[in-house]
């Protein structure tokens, strides 16, 4: 058993405790607050003057996937051979060991969950994973959620490259929607064979990856995780999700602002980055102000790094510059930890310091949004992994 | 029959005789010990100072298919103009002739049984055989074992040929996955299919060569042959052997350290090298002599190999020298070059240790196995003297 006592304790969820104590066992959380009384032998950690709060979780990124610094040898998330790829699994690209940059400096910075996602080049790209960064010896190891998300692209990537680069589809908005809708229906239709042939397996068609991939996207079971950066874009999406019936996350949203009503009508989660780049002509707008303009709208908001696209170590000093762009700063706070742990549908695992959740947590030396504040500590299931 | 009597015999697998001797009868070993009767009239080799082991067993080479010193025009093992080539087969391109300077220069190391493998450029590169490396007018007449698994490539290789190279699939890692899977979902429906035939001809689907032989490794008969160097990529094929339930063998195991207790959980053994070349890739940057031990402490069956293309398998012993300099056991340094890759691929009733009804495949040598400096004075196949008479 751990106890962690005498920190400020950012709950998340249930509030501030201002000299509080959290109890740790089996790698769970087992009691938090201001009078928790601690068990004969249990080792304790003297969090006075720090700040407790639980790990991060990173909705959008590629570490481990797109591995530092080593170039072509290590770039697995993007399989530009084919605009539609759904039987691709981003856990089939991932080095897990402890020495993989991004996954330690995720470590190091306190993010304890992140989404890695296949890449932006394919319309259909493939299932995404959750995974803790506790380093670990295969990926296998590491998985909270596979597949936790089909990734499908909008806009100029696909675009840029199969129409501009290979001369195949899609060369335009029309061609990605087209390429989407056709698998979609491919896979409804494989749906109703499997369907028909259930009392006579002589009529079963020939299993098939791709279209298996698609069916719990069908089922509701698994959402289409959206890259768009423009509002047509997203608005594509939601009309072939609306056609199909399907569930979207809205990622990167450089436009967020200007659909914010619309999305928050229809209930689509948004995570929003990475708002210290922009570069191209579709992510002109991107601003920490969309982030307040979604989120004044009623929609759910994570705030993601895109790592490897920007540090994901910045995470603290993104959701800073969110703050400083007019988003509260609970919300900002809640946009790094639960709401993104919510998106990804592992909210009774992460998120927050609560009774029963994983022993997740981050030791800081002050405030989470100060950019001079230090991270001391990095526990995963209860234990201590940074300092290593 | 044949008697090599005096010599300081390393049966492998039942300990060291000094002074013994190794009766041979019509190619097979009819008796081995130390106080062994040789019958009168018997031809008798004097191996007195000597070491007398079983031949060594290379488990992973690509000798008579890619040609030693030939260039295009003898460089058979890689078809790298499409990445699932499942029917192909090693047998199909080997050179079976005494001059082939790989297999001649197998031969004088006392290497007598080899796994010929195609390439890695291929996702899926065909199907490997086990020879005896002794020089014979056909290859069909060296055959041990036919086909001997079927070998696929992970990681950088075939993302270099195909997405780099071709603009195919596959440019990543998970386009790797994605294409085993596929293929192997087709041979489970073309299996499906023949089975809802049997009692129906006409439903009989063609037969299909690539889909045969994916078969033969979802029945068991053989298994994968996966070159991986890297943790994560050996990772992903035994994520893909379990959710189709085949066997698989772990092919270079560079990064064997990194992963070593999940492959002793897993079962899967692994073939350890080439070790004696410049780490020139990045997947291949962890390479280090102290990997065998690590496979070793583990507990996870192993042997060592060349992955020689010509003459540099002459280096095999060598091979297995390094790492005991590194800390493995001289003894499991030996077994790795001899039972370990023997029954790894599944030819240990015949070859690899000094035992009763084995195969008289032999290895007369100054000393000791692992010292560079012990000469090859002997070596016999099937009991004949090929190399030093």
């Amino acid at each position: 058993m751990l106890a962690i006592k005498g920190g400020k304790i950012l709950t998340i969820t249930k509030g501030t405790i201002e000299k509080g104590t959290i109890l740790i066992e089996d790698g769970k959380i087992v009691d938090v607050g201001p009078n928790v009384k601690i068990p004969e032998g249990a080792e304790v950690i003297d969090a006075t003057g720090k700040v407790v709060m639980p790990g991060l979780v990173e909705a959008q990124c590629a570490i481990g996937i797109t591995e530092e610094s080593i170039g072509w040898a290590g770039s697995d998330s993007n399989e530009t051979t084919n605009p539609a790829t759904p039987q691709m699994y981003a856990l089939d690209g991932i080095k897990a060991n402890a020495d993989e940059g991004g996954l330690r400096a995720a470590l190091e910075t306190g993010v304890t969950t992140a989404q890695i996602l296949p890449g932006s080049g394919n319309v259909i790209a493939g299932n995404a994973v959750v995974v803790k960064t506790a380093p670990k010896d295969v990926a296998d190891q590491m998985v909270l959620k596979n597949p936790s998300g089909m990734k499908v692209t909008f806009g100029d990537s696909p675009r840029r490259t199969y129409g501009q680069s290979q001369r195949k589809a899609p060369s335009t908005r029309m061609g990605v929607a087209g390429i989407l809708r056709e698998w979609l229906v491919k896979t409804q239709n494989y749906m109703k064979k499997k369907e028909r042939a259930k009392d006579d397996p002589s009529k079963m068609p020939d299993r098939d990856l791709n279209l298996e991939a698609l069916e719990p996207v069908l089922r509701g079971e698994l959402p289409l995780l959206a890259h768009a950066h423009r509002a047509d874009d997203i608005t594509s999406v939601i009309r072939i999700a609306e056609e199909f019936g399907v569930n979207v996350v809205w990622h990167h949203a450089a436009e967020g602002h200007r659909v914010a009503e619309l999305i928050a009508e229809k209930e689509i989660p948004t995570v929003h980055g990475p708002a210290m780049r922009s570069g191209s002509w579709e992510t002109r707008e991107m601003s920490f102000k969309t982030a307040k303009v979604l989120h004044d709208a009623g929609v759910k908001i994570a705030i993601t790094s895109n790592a490897t696209s920007q540090a994901i170590r910045l995470i603290p000093l993104i959701a800073a510059l969110y703050v400083k762009n007019g988003l509260p700063r609970d919300v900002a706070l809640k946009a790094i930890t639960i709401d993104p742990a919510e998106i990804l549908g592992v909210a009774d695992r992460v998120g927050s310091i609560e009774k029963g959740k994983d022993a997740d947590l981050r030791v800081l030396s002050g405030d989470p949004l100060d950019i001079k504040t230090k991270v001391e500590m990095v526990l995963i299931e209860g234990k201590v992994l940074y300092p290593s | 029959m044949l008697a090599i009597k005096g010599g300081k015999i390393l049966t492998v697998t039942k300990g060291i005789i000094e002074d013994g001797t190794v009766l041979v009868d019509d190619g097979k070993i009819v008796d081995v010990g130390k106080t062994v009767a040789i019958p009168g009239g018997v031809e008798v080799i004097d191996a007195t100072g000597k070491v007398v082991m079983p031949g060594l067993v290379e488990a992973h080479c690509h000798i008579g298919i890619i040609e030693a010193r030939i260039g295009w025009a003898g460089s058979d093992g890689n078809e790298a103009t499409d990445p699932i080539t499942p029917h192909l087969r090693a047998i199909d391109a080997i050179k079976a002739n005494a001059e082939e300077a790989g297999l001649r220069a197998a031969l004088e190391t006392g290497i007598t049984t080899a796994q010929i493998l195609p390439g890695s450029a291929n996702v899926v590169g065909g199907t490997g055989v086990v020879v005896k490396t002794a020089p014979k007018t056909t290859v069909d007449e060296m055959v041990l074992r036919n086909p001997s698994g079927l070998k696929t490539a992970f990681g950088e290789n075939p993302r270099r040929v195909y997405g780099q190279g071709q603009k195919r699939m596959p440019a990543t890692r998970m386009g790797v996955a994605a294409l085993l899977r596929e293929w192997f979902v087709k041979a489970q429906n073309y299996m499906k299919k023949k089975e809802r035939a049997k009692d129906d001809p006409s439903k009989m689907p063609d037969k299909d060569l690539k889909l045969e032989t994916f078969q033969l490794v979802l029945e068991g008969k053989i298994p994968l042959r996966s070159h991986a160097h890297r943790a994560d990529d050996i990772a992903t094929a035994i994520r893909i052997s379990e959710e189709f339930g085949f066997k698989l063998s772990w092919e270079h195991a560079t990064e064997g350290h990194r992963i070593a207790n999940w492959i002793a959980a897993k079962g899967v053994p692994a073939t350890w090298g080439p070790s004696l070349m410049g780490r020139g890739k990045w997947e291949m940057r962890d390479l280090n002599y102290e990997t065998p031990k690590a496979l070793y402490k583990a507990g996870v069956k192993f042997a060592i190999q060349t992955d020689a293309t010509g003459t540099g398998i002459k280096n095999l012993p060598l091979c297995a020298a390094m790492p005991v300099k590194y800390g493995l056991p001289w003894e499991v340094a030996i077994k790795a070059i001899t039972i370990n890759p023997a029954e790894i691929l599944g030819v240990a009733d015949r070859v690899g240790s000094i035992e009763k009804s084995k195969d008289a495949d032999l290895r007369i040598l100054s000393g000791d196995p692992l010292d560079p400096m012990t000469e090859v004075e002997m070596v016999l196949v099937d009991g004949e003297v090929l190399i030093g008479r």
